[in-house]
């Protein structure tokens, strides 16, 4: 339903009374205004963000780091994002004024050496203060401590409290919280910092080149990769998930079978014994941290949505468009279930035989 | 095989609930690695051969424990009685200290040689290690490294460690004197464990933007599809995924 907004231009007539004045172009007030502009225009000092991008983006993690040296800069330090591996997003809204690529140094290659060196170069050239990278595993936290090793700077690793004059980090297992000065390199853990920022920055890009060749002393055979259906659920990178409203499971199968994805399901479909219940996501069950998520036949119950929430991409597929997945949901197809994945198993085979 | 000696790194672990020294299940990992390769290791801990947890490593398959103290540098102390090793095995981290996982990148840029982090499988051969390396999302690497080298144990390997008892009586300790006499100084002081705080953007907004901001709720949400044929709906997806490049075809 449409609904009319009481604050709609009006005037008052000579007699007194309140009338609605009909098609005008009046833009109504805008919600939120634009962020203002974060980037220094000529930066006395800068501060450096190293991660590896995945897929061709930052994950969250990443953001945190690159957030925490843009909430952490003054008005007059430049925060320069190092990004190996490609990058097709922009990075305004994350708080980088200046962006450097290495797309030759993507983690899936195993070139620790080259990577050394490369990011050695660009420390060298831009003198940052202070080097900001996610203590991650996709290949960071090991350039991160590779790069402590071969420098003289002071350093934290799986930092989970920052602020401008103080780092926190969990000791001795866990057991303890150890507190130092904000060190030149800070690893940071996952989930230390809001990525919210205040403010946009200019993002603007610059060249950068690798440096170094690999030496012979590290070669990399190349990738070993599974199949989804073999791997746990909370390591899957693509998982198609069934709930209530999914009839035919056999057609949900040929879906992740052709999508290459592990197989999830909802509560009801578990209790109903339709799915064994090491599949079941959600509060009771696991929770997955998948790049894509696609919910068929879902309503998205808080509790399953509590078991989706590090998942970056989530699809729905849904009879109800009301359905609280919906308002999670990147994209929600609202249709029938089976007869949307009838359609995306052709659409795929064509996809893939055109390929 | 080329590998003459094969060094594993310990350290002493401790009860996550009751705080009772026990060994690390890390560096039992990177032991039982070792005794997959060779039964003569050199099995290395620096700190002190009074340790409980040191026992639990002799049950666990260590012949005997060389101790060196942790005055000093501790790098450089192991450092001095790693020169001539082929391989050297450490776990990914500690349980007690600094728990960083600094300590093979230290070692490995002290002794100049070569490291891999997030070992599964060791596979020897002349020279050269093969060595399957862990990566998240399910995906596996194989990589090689020249020896010697260093390489970390990922906590996932999957082996079976096997305690004797037999064994823990049988274990012998030698205590090393320090190599370095360098003072260290460490810059983190400890504080009763409590909830870190997150670090958050100060607000910059004015009273009006606040409101605005606190009754108007955020764009949540994706596209919604309504329309179209199922045919239709399913490109949709497909290009979705095309377009965050989920798929590549």
């Amino acid at each position: 339903m449409t609904r009319i907004s009481p604050h709609r231009p009006q005037q008052t007539t000579p007699v007194g009374l309140k009338r609605v004045v009909l098609q005008t172009n009046a833009k109504p007030e805008q919600a939120h205004p634009p962020k203002p502009l974060r980037t220094p225009s000529k930066p006395k000092a800068r501060v450096l963000f190293i991660a590896h991008s995945d897929r061709g983006a930052l994950d969250d993690h990443a953001r945190q780091a690159l957030a925490a040296a843009a909430i952490l800069a003054d008005a007059e330090t430049a925060v320069v994002a190092l990004v190996l591996g490609e990058l097709h997003e922009s990075l305004c809204n994350a708080g980088a004024d200046e962006v450097m690529v290495l797309p030759e140094l993507g983690f899936h290659q195993f070139q620790p050496d080259v990577e050394l060196a490369s990011v050695s170069a660009v420390i060298a050239s831009l003198k940052p203060v202070r080097i900001f990278m996610p203590d991650n595993l996709i290949g960071d936290g090991d350039l991160g401590r590779r790069l402590i090793a071969h420098s003289q700077r002071t350093a934290a690793t799986q930092v989970v409290e920052i602020d401008a004059k103080h780092t926190a980090s969990t000791q001795a297992g866990g057991s303890t919280l150890a507190v130092c000065d904000l060190p030149e390199i800070v690893l940071l853990a996952a989930n230390a910092v809001d990525t919210d920022l205040p403010f946009n920055t200019k993002a603007k890009r610059l060249d950068a080149v690798a440096v170094g060749h690999a030496s012979d002393v590290y070669q990399d055979l190349g990738l070993q990769t599974g199949s989804a259906a073999e791997i746990a659920l909370e390591e899957a990178d693509f998982i198609v998930s069934a709930g209530n409203g999914v009839q035919n499971l056999a057609t949900l199968e040929t879906l992740a079978l052709q999508l290459d994805a592990a197989i999830g399901a909802s509560r009801v479909v578990v209790d109903d014994g339709r799915l064994p219940r090491d599949k079941q996501i959600g509060a009771t069950g696991k929770t997955v941290s998948a790049t894509a998520y696609l919910a068929i036949g879902i309503s998205g119950a808080v509790q399953h949505l509590q078991g989706i929430k590090d998942c970056r991409h989530v699809i729905a597929i849904n009879r109800d468009s009301s359905a609280p997945i919906v308002k999670r949901a990147d994209l929600s197809v609202i249709g029938d279930a089976e007869e949307i994945m009838q359609a995306l198993i052709g659409e795929i085979a064509k996809a893939k035989a055109l390929a | 095989m080329s590998m003459n000696r094969i060094a594993v790194l310990v350290s002493g672990g401790k009860n996550p609930s009751s705080g009772e020294p026990r060994h690390c299940r890390n560096d039992s990992l990177a032991l039982q690695m070792g005794l997959n390769l060779t039964p003569d290791l050199t099995v290395l801990h620096a700190g002190n051969a009074e340790n409980p947890a040191l026992q639990d490593y002799f049950a666990l398959g260590a012949r005997h424990i060389d101790v060196v103290p942790i005055s000093g540098d501790v790098v450089e102390n192991l450092a001095a009685r790693l020169h001539q090793c082929d391989l050297i095995l450490t776990g990914t981290r500690a349980e007690n200290g600094e728990d960083s996982g600094l300590l093979p990148y230290l070692l490995a840029a002290k002794l100049n040689l070569p490291l891999v982090a997030g070992a599964l499988e060791l596979t020897p051969s002349k020279d050269q290690l093969e060595i399957l390396q862990f990566l998240p999302k399910g995906q596996r690497r194989r990589v090689k490294v020249n020896l010697p080298a260093v390489v970390v144990v990922h906590p996932l390997a999957a082996l079976e460690l096997l305690y004797v008892h037999a064994r823990q009586i049988l274990g012998s300790i030698t205590m090393h004197p320090a190599t370095s006499n360098a003072t260290q100084h460490t810059p983190w002081k400890a504080e009763t464990p409590r909830k870190p705080i997150k670090l958050k953007a100060p607000l910059t907004q004015n009273g009006h933007e606040r409101l605005m901001a606190a009754i108007t709720s955020k764009n949540k949400g994706g596209t919604v599809v309504n329309d179209g044929n199922c045919v239709e709906k399913a490109q949709v997806i497909l290009k979705f995924l095309r377009e965050h490049r989920l798929i590549n075809y």
